[in-house]
């Protein structure tokens, strides 16, 4: 974990309340992995506390991020223009791990929260990935190249208005496929459904959290979710260096 | 130039010390730079037991502050003797253990532990808002306090820092209680009680209803609550509440603090301690100020 100074380097509405920021660094980046996030530094709004965001994209010099416009903090940063400047930490969490024998993986991702999911096919070259992404109509649809560049990917709304019709679990339900290990990120009733699934197939599946988080180092506990350890008994994890990424079946949900 | 000062005995290399609950035990801030340079820490607050802490959301966004309710997460004092001391007693800084309780008892026990390590001090929560049935209680009414801190001295061989709460009716009462009942120091002040509320939902927004209220936004209380308790008590005092920066701690100074906790500006910036030291040096090359501790209580 580094805390580097960034500047913008384009920001752009990728639709409506949702943009795509890369961030560029003059000094090379600490080593960076798929599912890690940032905790960046949001300017001239009277608020003290960062805002974290999932990596996109990274490379040696430079981080992309999407963000959602959701709140005051995310309003700001989604209003940043190239050239400006803003601190981050960088990289904080433990990104989604794979082992030697999750040959097969199946990426199951809704929203905004699909971002994360894009970076594995660079992090984990040689593997068989397959995605399922859902969007809620055709006009939310975002991110399907960057998974048809890696893996068979299907696309599904809510609404039928592209692809497939339904939910990605549903979807990944009526494939072929037998992945060795699910790694889902997206709304709560997407990791739920998830969750099912997993129990269901006995598939080990790994989420990426959000959370509101504090210092992003692990340091104020603001940031906790509840797991369920060996003996049974629950425990507050940190989301920000204990996770994001979690067992689903560890997880309390 | 000396930026050191002292308080009850314990030499500081400098006033400024990272406050309790936004520094863990010192090890996440390490990889950001040499803890050493501070002046000291406070750790996370310690109590007897393993506590999980509150459930549901931690922390709001509020103007200029936060609001968070932790509800003392912590390993409890064993687990804290077993796993962070060795690490702790290592470091070339003072580190005050943050101790709390439900029971008076609870607090002599934690405090008697911890009088067994090398860690030279100790800081006694009484005015933690989040915990229902935890220190609240303690640190409202004067005679309660002075009960406290009494019983406490009792079984702490460590010079005993009392952290006042800002939530009651006279501060200068609470801190005058604090030193008759045998406090080395007293720290001031701890989080404002404060709520969040949703609006749309109908709901507050922390998990705990309320929560403690940090940051700049509560700056003026602070400094004003330090100015009556330096007023009221010979012991020395160390003032926080939003520093943010070298003008923040030297306000508190002057108003009365021998040293300075920073809190939320941790939160902030990771770096936020290590950028504090270094500020105070140029500030006071700027300014001439030979001896930082020359402007302690200055204000006229």
């Amino acid at each position: 974990m580094k805390d580097i100074l960034f500047t913008v380097a384009y920001n752009k509405p990728l639709f409506d309340r949702v943009h795509e920021i890369r961030l560029e660094s003059s000094e090379d980046l600490p080593d960076m992995h798929c599912g890690q996030f940032l905790h960046l530094e949001v300017k001239d709004v009277p608020t003290v506390l960062r805002r974290p965001f999932c990596l996109y994209k990274f490379d040696r010099r430079s981080v992309t991020i999407i963000v959602a416009n959701v709140g005051k903090g995310s309003a700001r940063v989604c209003a940043m223009r190239a050239g400006e400047t803003a601190r981050a930490i960088v990289p904080i969490g433990n990104g989604f791990r794979l082992e030697e024998k999750h040959k097969k993986v199946a990426l199951i991702g809704g929203g905004v929260g699909c971002a994360p999911l894009a970076a594995l096919g660079a992090c984990y070259p040689g593997r068989e990935f397959r995605s399922y992404i859902g969007f809620a109509k055709k006009s939310a649809v975002c991110f399907e190249s960057d998974f048809a560049a890696f893996s068979k990917t299907t696309v599904c709304t809510d609404d039928g208005s592209y692809g497939y019709h339904g939910y990605p679990t549903d979807a990944f339900a009526g494939d072929d496929f037998t992945p060795d290990v699910i790694l889902t990120c997206g709304s709560m009733p997407l990791v739920k459904a998830v969750a099912r699934l997993s129990a269901a197939t006995g598939i080990p599946a790994y989420m990426s959290g959000e959370s509101h988080m504090g210092c992003g180092v692990g340091a104020c506990l603001v940031c906790v979710c509840a797991l369920k350890n060996e003996k049974g008994e629950i425990e507050h994890k940190r989301a920000c260096v204990d996770g994001p990424v979690f067992d689903l079946k560890d997880l309390v949900l | 130039m000396n930026l050191s000062v002292n308080i009850a005995g314990v030499p500081f290399k400098n006033p400024v010390i990272a406050a309790s609950g936004t520094f863990g035990f010192g090890r996440e801030y390490a990889e950001f730079y040499d803890i050493n340079l501070l002046g000291g820490f406070c750790t996370k607050g310690v109590t007897k037991e393993p506590r999980l802490g509150n459930s549901g959301l931690r922390i709001a966004d509020t103007p200029m502050g936060m609001l968070n309710c932790v509800g003392l997460q912590n390993p409890g004092v064993d687990a804290f003797l077993a796993r962070e001391v060795p690490y702790l007693e290592s470091l070339d800084t003072v580190v005050i253990v943050n101790i709390a309780g439900r029971t008076e008892a609870d607090y002599c026990e934690v405090a008697e532990k911890v009088s067994a390590t090398k860690l030279p001090m100790v800081e006694l929560n009484i005015s933690c808002p989040n915990v229902k049935a935890g220190g609240i209680a303690f640190g409202i009414l004067p005679q309660s306090v002075e009960a406290i801190t009494r019983a406490v001295k009792q079984h702490c061989a460590k010079p005993l820092i009392v952290k006042l709460s800002p939530n009651v009716a006279s501060i200068a009462d609470n801190a005058r209680a604090a030193e008759q009942g045998g406090a080395d120091a007293i720290s001031l002040i701890n989080t404002l009680t404060g709520m969040a509320v949703d609006w749309r939902r109908r709901k507050p927004i922390l998990g705990n209803v309320t929560g403690g209220l940090s940051g700049p936004a509560i700056k003026p209380i602070a400094l004003r609550m330090v100015y009556e308790a330096y007023k009221a008590v010979k012991i020395p005092l160390i003032g926080l509440g939003g520093i943010m920066n070298a003008d923040d701690a030297l306000e508190f100074m002057v108003a009365g603090a021998t040293a300075i906790q920073i809190g939320t500006a941790n939160i902030f910036d990771p770096n936020a301690g290590i950028a504090l030291v270094n500020e105070l040096t140029t500030v006071m090359k700027e300014c001439k100020i030979e001896r930082i501790g020359e402007l302690i209580g200055t204000l006229s």
